[in-house]
């Protein structure tokens, strides 16, 4: 029987033990190497929010872990992969030997490297344990500073606001979500929060955060100080690749890894956050540490690991986030420079378009637009299904030119669903985790 | 399986799906709250309706990070509003664009057949939407390209 060793037990790590019981039923013994319980960071914002509470977090019991015949090691780190022996070596001195391994490690989240960042009531908003303490410690009308403006920042903010408290937002850059929508875009989203009385600091330099009467002061190379109560770090996330180093694996950004989610070392894969892997539009490889591609990386990795030749053809990048009912989602290469980017904006309504155009081909788009827009929300789904099928949308290049909102009639008539019936990830019809048949 | 089979040449445009459809998942009638969807060729002179063709591998299912999308017994793939936290990833994974976001419960919506008695179906006039065994299949995509290519120059077709 082979044996699977999955280290990490996130969005990847988890879709990877489910494909693999799908297709093997049981027929193989699968390892879970996991410092934490597997649970879903992307709900933890709703955790927050208290609108769930913490047992909806978790993905898998212990016992449905058990039900899918999947040995578990929680609480345990693996220290290092002997590739020539198979063996994966863990902290404490543990050995695992493996037939095949996932590397499904994730990432962590990086702090502002100022003094302080590592004293009381100074947070990441990354980890279950870290949601916990926030939730916990969050009162009324804290004034509440969020270091850093980007997706991570982005998905807390209503459930801060929901809570009560007095935000401000400090950015780096010049704008917000600099990795997510442009210019146009940011001044957009900028404009709603300072409405709805979120105070936004781009072009902000934090130094120093330093402890006043039980609070908080916050100092910048520019700009006045900032007293807050609580402050969040959410300045980026950083591949947790350190360990896998002495392997052989072969690194850049992250692990790279081909179209079958293999590695350089004949029966490691690796999947997720941790990946450097096809980009669907560019060809290119790069890290998208996102939810979707966590989810294709696993069941991508976990098909060829049960044998079977199943390639990809790359993970698109897409992210959408809503503030405070303001819808704000991008997809594939919304900064290629080289396209050709056709745009409407309705300042304040708001409501924003773009779509970038290499040839007859969709490469990226940006949409922006209330939540309540039907007009603007609409629309999400299909975008997608245009950059990701890459459909030839050279009869409607010039419609779209003038009119970018008028993208799903140019869906339909370019036969898009068409396409999308036989582009398909594995190319078996889906199974709900909890209905998985595990033969006895 | 059954499915819903969308016969755009009949479609006049009425909106009675979109009203039967909203009213049975929501209790309104809102177009905007329904989950097949009316689009509009010719300047207003054909139309077709549009809604999930609940493809097999399921996008949505896959990608729900809290497993609150199942398969009912007629096949459908189901949102469960106790489960569902409103995250939107299905929103964006469906490229479809059959996933929809009710902003008054904060759940995500989408077709799932009316569990067998699809309400589109029974209050279509004309049967441009039936419901019945098929493969699935791309309704509307050859009805829309034939209504929207222009011959030459730009799209006279397009509204």
């Amino acid at each position: 029987m082979a044996r699977h060793v999955i280290i990490g037990a996130g969005t990847a790590g988890w879709n990877a033990i489910t494909t693999l019981r799908e297709l093997d039923k049981g027929g193989s013994e699968i390892i879970l190497v996991s410092e934490e319980a597997p649970y879903s960071r992307m709900v933890l914002p709703y955790y927050l929010a208290q609108s769930i509470g913490e047992s909806h977090v978790y993905t898998a019991s212990s016992s449905r872990l058990a039900e899918l015949k999947v040995e578990t090691r929680i609480g345990q780190r693996a220290e290092q992969i002997d590739s020539a022996a198979k063996k994966l070596v863990l902290e404490g001195g543990g050995e695992i030997e493996y037939d095949n391994l996932l590397i499904a490690t994730g990432s962590s989240p990086l702090k502002a490297p100022v003094p302080g960042a590592d004293g009381d009531n100074v947070h990441s908003f990354w980890t279950l344990s870290q949601a916990q303490t926030v939730t916990a410690g969050l009162r009324k009308e804290a004034r509440v500073a969020v270091i850093g403006a980007g997706f991570i920042s982005f998905t807390i903010l209503n459930a801060l606001v929901n809570r009560g408290a007095i935000l401000t937002v400090v950015e780096l850059e010049s704008r917000i979500l600099p990795r997510m929508v442009d210019e146009t875009g940011a001044t957009i989203v900028e404009k709603w929060l300072a409405e709805r009385g979120v105070v936004v600091r781009t072009a902000t330099k934090l130094s120093a955060i330093e402890d006043k009467n039980g609070a908080k002061l916050l100092k910048f190379e520019n700009g006045p100080d900032l007293e807050a109560d609580l402050v969040i770090m959410a300045t980026g996330i950083r591949p947790n690749i350190e360990w896998t180093r002495s392997s052989g694996i072969e690194i850049n950004s992250g692990i790279l890894v081909d179209d079958h989610c293999r590695t350089n070392i004949p029966n490691i894969f690796a999947a997720g956050d941790i990946a450097e892997g096809p980009d669907i539009v560019t060809g290119r490889k790069a890290v998208h540490a996102i939810e979707p591609t966590a989810m294709l990386h696993g069941r991508i990795a976990a098909a060829n690991m049960a044998g079977d030749d199943t390639a990809f053809a790359g993970s698109l990048l897409m992210n959408i986030v809503d503030v405070l009912d303001l819808e704000i989602a991008s997809f594939g290469a919304w900064d290629d420079p080289e396209a050709e980017a056709f745009e409407a904006v309705q300042p304040d309504r708001p409501a924003f378009r773009k779509l970038l155009f290499r040839g007859g081909r969709v490469v990226g788009a940006v949409i922006l637009g209330k939540t309540r827009d039907i007009w603007t929300t609409n629309d999400v789904g299909m975008l997608k299904g245009l950059v990701y099928t890459g459909v030839d949308l050279s009869d409607w290049k010039d419609h779209l030119r003038h009119n970018p909102f008028d993208v799903k009639r140019a869906f339909l008539a370019a036969g898009t669903a068409g396409q999308l019936l036989s582009k398909t990830v594995l190319g078996r019809p889906s199974v709900p985790a909890g209905e998985i048949a595990i033969s006895s | 399986m059954k499915v819903l089979k969308i016969i755009p040449d009949r479609c006049t445009g009425c909106m009675r799906c979109d009203l039967a459809c909203s009213y049975e998942q929501t209790g309104t009638f809102q177009p905007s709250k329904s989950v097949i969807r009316i689009s509009s060729f010719e300047g207003h002179t054909s139309y077709a309706p549009y809604t999930c063709l609940q493809c097999d591998e399921a996008w949505c299912l896959t990608a729900c990070p809290v497993e609150a999308i199942g398969i009912s017994p007629v096949g459908a793939k189901v949102v469960a509003d106790d489960i569902c936290v409103g995250c939107k990833l299905c929103t964006i994974a469906c490229p479809y664009g059959t996933m929809f976001y009710d902003i008054d419960t904060h759940k995500a919506v989408k077709c799932d057949l009316c569990g067998g008695k699809p309400a589109c179906v029974e209050v279509c006039p004309t049967e441009a939407i039936v419901y019945e065994d098929a493969e699935q299949a791309d309704w509307v995509g050859p009805f829309a390209a034939e209504r929207t290519k222009a011959p030459a120059g730009p799209l006279a077709g397009v509204s």
